[in-house]
């Protein structure tokens, strides 16, 4: 007879973590001392604002959540990423990772194929960067066929992207020159609280995940406080998993720069970790973690990242709703279920992403909708709860305006603990929600600090 | 397709509207816990709305959503002196918003934090189960 019994974790998507992280100061200097210019990080700047940061992509490909990819890609994998959403290696990835600079820093740092380049953050080494190519892109053209247009994708794309949109922004944002190669971690960054207990890197997690005897985890994408549709859906999807609900609940935050009237990330995080400290979820099963990734609000094609940062966790099913990932009507409101239940061609996918070559191990659980509903007096699923004109739809701009009026949520929307850790961070920052003034002091502050560390005499030089 | 502006009631806002036709059209949701108004406009007068407000959006139930407080003030005291939930109301908000600029240029920066107690949840943040490693 097979056993149905799930006994491990999935492996790590394209079959070995990669971790590029030194951490032995004398290697970092003998690094150090390999590099022929510096240069030091810098946002991507969209009409003054910050929109995205390439020490978080840094981060996330050295410590294996973006794993197979080791660093900025190459012109050949760039094209095959946009072309079929797949590495050159065959395994599915789904946006280009890039390292931008602009022409006139090109020309100061003088470097080319072969050199290695000393990336500084907040003033300190950081990462360096071992320059295999240099090419040139037209970043409205990688912005386009990043997110795909109602024309060469008419399965999922409603209508053309434009600067209301933020990966698009980020993608048109960026500076023309590519510097190609592969990132290593010299100076390991201290992650700042209130992130620093939710830091789990794929080794890290999947240790955790063995301590706890977990063998069936299902994830959570979050960008938002958690309200009670939330914590429904986190509670009902966990019932999949083998002879029994899944060992564990894994919360993912994508933490990084984000769009003005979202929640500030420091509140969400801290928000899903109330929902365990308060005990509506036990804390046995439930961990609220994040991954650093400038959001780029992809719909389909941002649930194929989630599937690779999940699953390189050790994360078997992933839970998509609807809208997933979305930011506005471009995509079909189903586009990620779409993808997940049969495939879309038109982005290289005649079948879901489970079952395709170099695809995933990570098992979907696409979810319809929870609502409140007084009559089943219940937060119902929609699949089972007919009274229609009864129940009450969950609306993230809804529960926000209501804030923003200064209507306390009440506990069908919100659980008392979870508003009052919005009113917590509220009182840090001044204001709910991101706008201009915190985004910016963020974008300074960052989520990281670094330590000292001292740089070779003849890169000394090179610092202008 | 029709879009809706919803206006949540508080006790003022009820209590403004006692006696008025506006009364009977109000609508408990999430079970009672709160009460709003619903405004029933056409496509083009819910994008002309969003479009006067960077943050504001319709949501996943066609909800015009994200507008400034000082904006859904005012539909509220359209409402109330039209005594209607047409689209009159929407339109004629809109003729005033330049009345409200600055209110709602000052909401962009700073809303008053409520008074709420948090001590008990700061209290439970001091043991968190997961701990920095």
């Amino acid at each position: 007879m097979q056993d149905i019994r799930i006994k491990d974790l999935p492996p790590p998507h394209g079959g070995k973590l990669v971790e590029r992280v030194v951490r032995d100061p004398r290697a970092a200097w003998k690094l150090m001392e390999k590099c022929s210019a510096v240069y030091d990080i810098k946002p991507t700047l969209f009409k003054g604002n910050p929109v995205r940061n390439v020490y978080r992509e840094i981060m996330s490909v050295c410590y294996g959540f973006f794993s197979p990819v080791e660093g900025s890609m190459t012109k050949a994998e760039l094209e095959s990423v946009l072309e079929r959403r797949r590495l050159l290696s065959g395994w599915v990835f789904p946006y280009p990772i890039l390292f931008d600079i602009s022409e006139e820093d090109f020309k100061k740092l003088g470097v080319g194929p072969g050199d290695w380049l000393l990336l500084r953050l907040k003033g300190e080494p950081f990462a360096i960067l071992e320059i295999e190519e240099v090419y040139e892109i037209d970043p409205l053209d990688v912005a386009i066929r990043t997110f795909g247009t109602p024309d060469k994708n008419p399965e999922v794309v409603r209508v053309p992207f434009d600067d209301k949109h933020t990966g698009y922004v980020i993608y048109k944002s960026f500076n023309p020159i590519i510097l190609a190669g592969k990132y290593t971690i010299i100076n390991e960054p201290k992650i700042r609280k209130p992130f620093d207990r939710f830091w789990y890197p794929p080794k890290k997690a999947r240790e955790e995940f063995k301590r706890r005897g977990w063998t069936t985890v299902i994830a959570h994408q979050t960008r938002n406080v958690p309200h009670t549709g939330h914590e429904a859906l986190m509670k009902m999807a966990a019932y999949i998993g083998d002879i029994k609900p899944c060992d564990g609940i894994v919360v993912n935050a994508i933490i990084g720069a984000k769009r003005i009237g979202d929640f500030p990330d420091e509140a969400i995080v801290e928000a899903h970790e109330m929902l365990h400290l308060a005990g509506y979820i036990k804390p046995e099963r439930h961990m609220v973690t994040f991954t650093l990734w400038d959001m780029r609000y992809g719909n389909p094609i941002e649930s194929l990242l989630h599937a690779v940062i999940r699953q390189n966790m050790g994360i078997s099913f992933h839970m998509f709703g609807r809208d997933h990932a979305a930011l506005g009507e471009y995509y079909d409101i189903y586009a990620t279920q779409i993808l997940w239940s049969k495939g879309i061609p038109s982005f290289g996918f005649d079948a879901p992403p489970y079952a395709v070559p170099g695809g995933f191990y990570i098992r979907p659980q696409n979810i319809a909708e929870f609502w409140y509903c007084p009559k089943c007096k219940e937060f119902a699923y929609s699949d089972n709860c007919a009274h229609k004109g009864i129940y009450s739809r969950y609306s993230g701009s809804f529960i926000r305006g209501l804030i923003n009026e200064g209507v306390t949520p009440p506990p069908e929307i919100y659980r008392p603990e979870v508003y009052k850790v919005v009113v917590k961070w509220w009182k840090e920052f001044g204001y709910p929600f991101n706008n201009e003034k915190y985004l910016k002091e963020r974008e300074e502050r960052l989520e990281v600090d670094l330590p000292h560390m001292d740089i070779p005499e003849h890169l000394k030089k090179k610092i202008s | 397709m029709a879009k809706y502006f919803g206006i949540i009631l508080d006790e003022k806002r009820l209590s403004a509207i006692k006696g008025t036709p506006l009364e009977e059209k109000v609508e408990p949701i999430f079970g009672g816990a709160l009460k709003r108004l619903v405004i029933e406009v056409s496509d083009e007068l819910g994008q002309k709305t969003i479009e006067q407000f960077s943050k504001a959006r319709f949501d996943a139930r066609g909800f015009i959503e994200e507008t400034p407080a000082a904006f859904k003030r005012l539909v509220f005291k359209k409402a109330v002196e039209l005594k209607s939930l047409g689209p009159e109301v929407l339109e004629k908000a809109l003729e005033e918003l330049p009345t409200i600029k600055d209110e709602i240029a000052k909401e962009d920066r700073e809303l008053p934090v409520p008074d709420v107690d948090i001590s008990d949840i700061l209290e439970l943040q001091k043991n968190p189960v997961q701990k920095p490693i």
